[in-house]
């Protein structure tokens, strides 16, 4: 037989994005403090819904073990007189500790012979100990938000109405007696609010699923991933009734279960005029506020969606047709924008960004704006896309217009894809409307990237532009401060220059973006670049080891360092690698040391140096082929062709030599060589640490 | 039930539950919340239960009357309940019922939503109700006004009156709702509302509107100067500040960066007004403390 305690706070409407983690809170704060009192019990589960926060726990002993405690007194110097009896400060130890004068022992503490008792420490009984670890642990969940309420003496997430705290060992029959935020602990909860308001009693309660099953009578569904089961089954049939599948939105399906207590869903038809907007305005429209799920057929948005309701039922339609009425309304309000939006040509919603400020000292959109369009102009002329010229300063003029629409206004979530679909319905030429609709993307680390070339060099200039403008006033990201999301916005660059590819070199272009501030921060914003450029290659999986290599040697064309490393990585740990990055490190000891002395292979005596020498005078030339036409794995072949001489040109080779000419041209001979793998790589990085 | 109906309930079953019914503040504010039986009462440790109606002018809000949802000018019902209540919820659920919605036919959630405002340096913690997917009402246990702590914290409840008569009577327009059976809204307000949206966004003069704002900002702090402060002058001239802000920004005068720096010019009143109220009710002993009690 073994002890269960059940704890259920009811409070009123919590955050949804602060349940999740404050179960898990909850779980680890009880682990951690029974661990601490040395019990050993099943790991307490954790429940929550909007309104509770449940912690069960059983195979709990009826008492906490027993355990002696070694308490440190006083120095033995002190505690004992010369003649080895008990002084008064011995005495008072013995007494303070309640043991027996014979039973102190002398031991070694940390700064010399000390007294000491050993305390039997009896064993609690378990609730006495709940009572006491139960109310530090709540008190203890860290919530984003918290708040006081009433006459304001206490703070929690949101006011507490009910505490119950049951223990018992075959049921729970013994009320765990503490109080939170001055509510008492109980037996008793309430029902789901409106369905079964009035109390629950917990008293007798066996197990999890009778616990479970009184509070699912109630009308609560306390398990969060029941709520989400049902949720989806039940999404699952109102969308296949009507022939259609729900669109996948895991976030949403997230949120919806962690906000009510009981999961329920509607379905409601929309009236289908508003089918004619544009899909991101309907499925925005029905998200934003209202939190429905989209269904669609064929891919396509269908002419119905499902909102979450707290309760199983909707017994008069209500709960349906107030969905429908709203979504109506907000469509109808969409609907109102989206047609004053197109009355008004993007080019004057783009005169109104004069007034809206980019940042402080940076002047306006209007500004950013102009700068962009020069940018975007350079880069694509820079990689040979000069026709583009038109569409892409038309794109950068109207790039931000979107931000004074009536639409954007209402969902800044649509930016980018309403200025996209206006330039579309303007007459705009395909590079432009596609290139405004894709300038945010990727929208994160995963998002996808643009499709169109006019979308990647848009997004590329928009975003250096950014950078520099506020490295040039300092706003440069520390630690966890990145305000304006610098980090996101180069690691967005490096993602398009990567991944669509382009092959722009990131530091050349990084300068261009800096000289309309003057080149200030341009060094600062090369190594933000760099540094994103090797989360970039560690994402695509590449060893930090493999990427610190490229690096070292080149950086800025994200697409060609991605693939070289990818040749490297996969000779990295061969034999003959090996030994080359060991051979390669002393190259660079002695050149950092010595100095790069002069190429001067007739100087050369030894049948090692002198192999070596031919071996490397045509490769230059050889390598400079292979990259060019980005054959790095034949490339990385070459290189690799001078593990063996390099070896033998150190086994017989003294570089450092009395004849001061013959030292410089063995110098000269091992820095040619450090300037043909830093073409490529420092593979010096990928020595083993020995 | 009429938008008439909807008020007279509402009003009459928040005075029996110890609420002062009062009247609109007779200024042009933004929300309910700027109504000194709000913003004042709400600080210091007096108890205090209130309701009332208010106007709430949102120019950058107007339509010309053509948006079937949105107004320049709306009807607020605000009520504060000092210190809030354990059961000011189903308080709340049981005004619902006077408007004829039944809780166990319909879905009614509290979703988070926390409010701010940054003018009277105020916020609170609370959510939006939602009946039926519809947001009706704000709910808010306010946590600072006029950038003090507050102690004892006061509920907040704001219902949107124009929404929830549209959604009682299931008007696809605000225009269309009855105000008392045969008169349609519109037919009451919808000429304001062309007016006053051609005036906020074509016609205002905004160097008028700038120098009516710094006079403002002058007097308020001259009203607090002295021994005596005059703590409602003062707040007056917090809320045209606001007022005038607000049409300012409405007509497009406003970059974003002189918007930061014009709140915080307001909220520098309001904030100097707070703390002159209370310090005032402090030397009148706070006179509600003992029983006294709206």
């Amino acid at each position: 037989m073994s002890g269960k305690f059940l704890f259920e706070l009811l409070c009123e409407e919590i955050p949804a994005n602060a349940l999740p983690e404050a179960r898990e809170q909850l779980v680890a704060g009880l682990a951690a403090k029974l661990d601490e009192a040395g019990v050993t019990a099943s790991r307490p589960l954790g429940f929550s819904t909007s309104r509770r926060l449940a912690l069960w726990v059983e195979g709990l002993p009826a008492e906490t073990p027993a355990r002696v405690e070694e308490v440190f007194g006083p120095p033995a110097s002190v505690a004992f007189a010369p003649d080895g009896s008990l002084t008064r400060a011995g005495e008072g130890f013995a007494r303070a500790q309640g043991v027996a004068p014979s039973e102190l022992q002398v031991v070694e503490g940390p700064k010399g012979k000390v007294v000491a008792a050993k305390k039997h420490v009896p064993g609690r009984a378990l609730p006495e100990l709940l009572a006491e670890i139960v109310p530090a642990v709540v008190s203890s969940l860290h919530f984003p938000k918290t708040m006081r309420w009433g006459e304001g003496q206490y703070v929690f997430v949101r006011p507490v109405h009910r505490v119950v705290a049951l223990w018992g060992l075959d049921s729970l029959d013994q009320v765990v007696g503490f109080s939170i935020f001055g509510v008492p602990s109980g037996a008793a909860t309430l029902g789901h609010r409106v369905t079964h308001p009035g109390e629950v009693l917990l008293s007798g309660v066996r197990d999890l699923e009778g616990y479970l099953q009184r509070l699912r009578q109630a009308g609560v569904e306390l398990d969060p991933s029941r709520r989400r089961a049902l949720f989806r089954q039940k999404a699952g049939e109102l969308a296949s009734e009507v022939g259609c599948q729900v669109r996948p939105d895991p976030a949403l399906e997230e949120e919806h279960v962690e906000l009510v207590e009981f999961p329920g869903l509607v379905r409601g038809e929309l009236d289908s005029a508003w089918l004619s907007l544009p899909e991101e305005v309907i499925v925005t429209t029905l998200r934003h506020h209202q939190k429905c799920l989209v269904l669609e057929k064929d891919g396509r948005v269908a002419p119905y969606f499902l909102a979450v309701c707290d309760r199983p039922d909707d017994p008069q339609g209500h709960v349906r047709q107030g969905n429908e009425w709203v979504a109506g309304a907000r469509l109808s309000d969409a609907h109102f924008f989206f047609h004053q939006d197109l009355q008004n040509p993007l080019e004057a919603m783009a005169e109104k960004l004069t007034r809206v400020a980019f940042h402080a000292k940076l002047g306006s959109y209007a500004d950013k704006a102009k700068r962009v369009e020069a940018l975007v102009v350079q880069l694509a002329e820079a990689l040979g896309f000069a026709e583009l010229r038109g569409p892409l300063q038309t794109a950068a003029r109207l790039a931000k217009a979107d931000l004074a629409s009536h639409m954007v206004g209402e969902f800044p979530e649509l930016q980018g894809v309403m200025g996209g679909i206006y330039a579309q319905k303007q007459g705009h030429a395909p590079e432009v409307w596609q290139a405004i609709a894709e300038q945010y993307l990727p929208a994160g680390q995963e998002g996808a990237i643009p499709k169109s070339l006019t979308g990647a060099l848009l997004g590329v200039a928009d975003r250096l532009d950014t950078l520099a403008a506020l490295f040039s006033v300092g706003e440069i990201p520390t630690g966890s401060k990145d305000p304006f999301a610098l980090r996101r916005h180069a690691l967005s660059v490096v993602r398009i220059c990567g991944e669509f590819p382009l092959s722009l070199s990131l530091p050349e272009a990084a300068s261009w973006a800096a000289a309309p501030f003057g080149g200030a921060g341009v060094t600062e914003l090369a190594g933000f670049l760099r540094e994103r450029e090797r989360f970039f290659l560690e994402s695509k999986g590449l060893p930090g080891p493999v990427a610190d290599a490229v690096l070292s040697a080149r950086w800025g064309m994200p697409a060609d360092e991605l693939a070289l490393g990818q040749a490297l990585a996969s000779l990295w740990q061969t034999p003959q690698f090996v030994q080359l990055a060991t051979a390669f490190k002393r190259v660079r000891n002695m050149v950092g040391k010595e100095g790069e002395g002069t190429w001067a292979p007739e100087r050369l005596l030894e049948d090692a140096e002198k192999a070596l020498a031919n071996q490397v005078a045509g490769m230059e030339e050889e390598l400079g082929r292979l990259a060019t036409a980005k054959a790095w794995g034949q490339a990385l072949a070459l290189l690799a062709g001078l593990a063996e001489p390099l070896d033998r040109f150190f086994t017989d080779v003294l570089v450092m030599c009395p004849d001061v000419e013959l030292r410089q041209a063995r110098l000269g001979l091992l820095a040619k060589i450090q300037r043909l793998f830093l073409q490529l790589a420092d593979v010096s990085k990928l020595q083993v640490a020995s | 039930m009429e938008l008439q109906a909807v008020i007279l309930n509402l009003l009459r079953f928040w005075g029996e539950q110890g609420c002062l019914v009062q009247q609109p503040y007779d200024m042009e504010v933004g929300a309910g919340t700027m109504h000194p039986e709000t913003f004042l009462r709400v600080l210091g440790p007096e108890p205090y239960r209130v309701a009332y109606v208010q106007p709430s002018r949102r120019p950058a809000d107007a339509r010309f009357g053509e948006n079937p949802f949105r107004l320049g000018k709306h009807l607020q019902l605000q009520v504060i309940l000092k210190p809030s209540p354990a059961d000011v919820q189903e308080l709340y659920l049981r005004s619902l019922q006077v408007l004829g919605i039944d809780p166990a036919v319909h879905d009614v959630r509290f979703e988070e939503d926390n409010w701010e405002s940054p003018t009277l340096g105020a916020w609170g913690v609370g959510w939006q109700v939602l009946l039926d997917g519809m947001e009706i009402t704000q709910f808010t246990y306010f946590q600072q006004a006029g950038g003090l702590d507050l102690k004892p914290i006061s509920a907040e409840i704001t219902y949107g009156l124009e929404r929830i008569a549209m959604f009682l009577q299931r008007k696809t327009s605000i225009y269309e709702v009855e105000w008392v059976s045969g008169v349609p809204y519109g037919a009451v307000r919808h000429r304001d509302e062309v007016e006053l949206s051609r005036y906020a966004f074509q016609q205002a003069d905004v160097s008028m509107l700038r120098r009516h704002f710094e006079d403002w900002e002058r007097e308020g702090f001259r009203c607090l100067e002295g021994d005596d402060p005059l703590v409602i002058p003062a707040l007056e001239a917090a809320l045209k500040m606001s007022h005038l802000f607000n049409l300012l920004d409405a007509r497009g005068a406003v970059s974003t960066t002189e918007r930061v720096a014009m709140i915080a010019r307001v909220r520098k009143l309001a904030v100097a007004t707070a703390k002159a109220y209370v310090e005032q009710r402090k030397r009148a002993g706070f006179p509600l403390l003992s029983g006294g009690a709206a």
